[in-house]
């Protein structure tokens, strides 16, 4: 059977000074994805023209099996989006929202946003200027997980959380995808993603670097602390370096590993690895 | 399409287009272009544009299950609704002035525009205006609202100046008059609502295409 929840194929576009190319993944149900690259790398872009929100220059856009073009309002019934940065309708209250949005939605379960109102401490009666951002952002979250979506694109939904909000959060997440919802979100914050991503997407550039499970991509990577001078070979394998107070860390494919077999090797987190492969893009 | 209509209506809409229709009211200054009554109906539905900007509207309504066609279709419903609201105040409020004040001396004496057929059909004429070079101006875009408003608001008084002018022209009178020349007025009321369904269709249609290749 085809769990695919979203594929992107060959999705293209180019802006003056910005180019997205050939951006394909795909997500399957029950799995949640991180989307991950700097700023203006395009995961934003990217996120936009999968909602139809921007118009891509190229490329291929389905939903379960079904393309997007052609099937839109029945496939954005089953998807919710978020964004960290984004809000609607300051002056209205939160019920007010909540309710017109309810009535585009078949599927919307008025006991499950009764359940997260009350989970995120928001009060229906305020208007969305008297919240924080970050409340702001569980208001989003809660429109997009009170119809029972089965795919949640989210953009940077965590960036103005506190630690605790975040983890609860999180904790949600791991709990729709165990319910086989599908979650792909961007993120900075790279260890939200070790404790709950199933895959990772990097992009640079406007270009995917990398796709597929979160671990395989860890453990392709290998972090070494300088201990001396770097012969060619070794410095042809180098794919980036970080200046830290201890000393230089380089980052290797796992396979150029044994290159530096005197030297200490490090399993690199997401962030090492990140950090090193865009320091390496700026040299 | 009616979900989101509703949604124009009591999420969208700033409660100024409301108070705005009042402006209505003005059709029964005398010595006054009451034509600039309609302007400021549809300076009301400016108001709710810039207050959805503020408000991300465009993106919220884009992402909710509709078609982006709908998005536009939704919006120029709305702007057709207040306007002929507008309209049907101005065109009871004209009845007024054209049956029980017909003969009251500050409208006989009046030498700007009275309220009658041809009012009727020059309020459309300027609603025809604003969804053509406002509304088909703004969803260029979805995100400008200063320029195709100023546009609006040059080609509207200029359409306010010709109405107010043209009963002064020779043969002209009738066109005036609160108790004869109806002919002339109604070949105004229709060409009124002629261009009112037609450019408002047009736009419509076009903006839908501008909005599907526009990046939010």
């Amino acid at each position: 059977m085809n769990n695919t929840v979203l594929q992107v194929r060959g999705l293209c576009k180019k802006y003056p000074a910005f180019t997205l190319r050939e951006v394909s993944f795909s997500l399957e149900a029950g799995r949640i994805m991180g989307f991950i690259g700097r700023n203006g790398a395009g995961k934003t872009t990217t996120l936009k023209s999968i909602l139809g929100l921007v118009h891509p220059d190229a490329g291929e856009i389905s939903y379960f099996g079904l393309p997007f073009a052609q099937n839109e309002q029945r496939i954005k019934e089953q998807i919710g989006y978020a964004a960290g940065d984004t809000s609607y309708y300051q002056r209205r209250r939160v019920g007010e929202i909540a309710r017109m949005t309810a009535s585009f939605y078949p599927g919307w379960d008025d006991a499950a946003y009764r359940n997260y109102l009350q989970r995120f401490s928001l009060d229906e009666s305020k208007c969305l200027r008297e919240l924080s951002e970050g409340m702001k952002v569980k208001f989003l979250l809660t429109l997009a997980l009170s119809h029972h979506a089965k795919l949640l694109l989210l953009d940077e939904p965590t960036s103005g959380l506190d630690p605790v909000s975040r983890e609860e959060l999180l904790e949600i997440f791991l709990r729709l995808a165990e319910e086989g919802v599908a979650i792909l979100f961007s993120t900075h914050i790279t260890s939200d993603l070790e404790k709950c991503a199933d895959d990772i997407t990097y992009i640079q550039k406007g270009e995917i670097l990398a796709t597929g499970p979160i671990g395989e991509f860890q453990q392709s990577y290998r972090l070494l602390r300088q201990q001396g001078a770097l012969t060619a070979e070794q410095q042809a394998a180098v794919l980036g370096r970080c200046r830290e107070k201890a000393g230089d860390t380089l980052l290797v494919r796992r396979e150029k590993a044994p290159l530096f077999e005197e030297w200490p090797v490090e399993e690199p987190t997401l962030e090492e690895i990140m950090v090193h492969l865009e320091k390496e893009g700026e040299a | 399409m009616n979900k989101l209509l509703k949604k124009e209506l009591r999420l969208t809409a700033a409660p100024i287009t409301y108070f705005f229709l009042a402006f209505a009211l003005m059709t029964l200054i005398p010595g006054y272009p009451i034509l600039v009554g309609g302007f400021f109906i549809t300076l009301g539905i400016f108001y709710t544009f810039q207050m959805a900007r503020e408000s991300n509207d465009i993106l919220y309504t884009a992402l909710l299950p509709c078609k982006k066609q709908d998005v536009v279709r939704a919006k120029y419903a709305f702007c057709v609704l207040i306007e002929l609201l507008g309209w049907l105040l101005c065109a009871v409020l004209t009845a007024v002035r054209l049956t029980a004040l017909r003969e009251a001396a500050v409208y006989t004496q009046n030498a700007m525009m009275n309220a009658n057929f041809a009012y009727l059909g020059w309020l459309l004429i300027l609603f025809a205006l604003f969804n053509s070079v406002f509304l088909g101006g703004f969803f260029r875009t979805a995100y400008g609202l200063g320029k195709p408003f100023i546009l609006y608001s040059v080609a509207g008084f200029a359409v306010i100046c010709l109405a107010e002018a043209l009963h002064h022209f020779p043969g002209m009178a009738a066109m005036n008059s609160q108790t004869e020349g109806f002919g002339m007025q109604l070949i105004v009321l229709a060409a009124g609502v002629l261009l009112f369904v037609g450019m408002t269709a047009l736009s419509c249609r076009k903006a839908q295409k501008n909005f599907e290749q526009i990046d939010l």
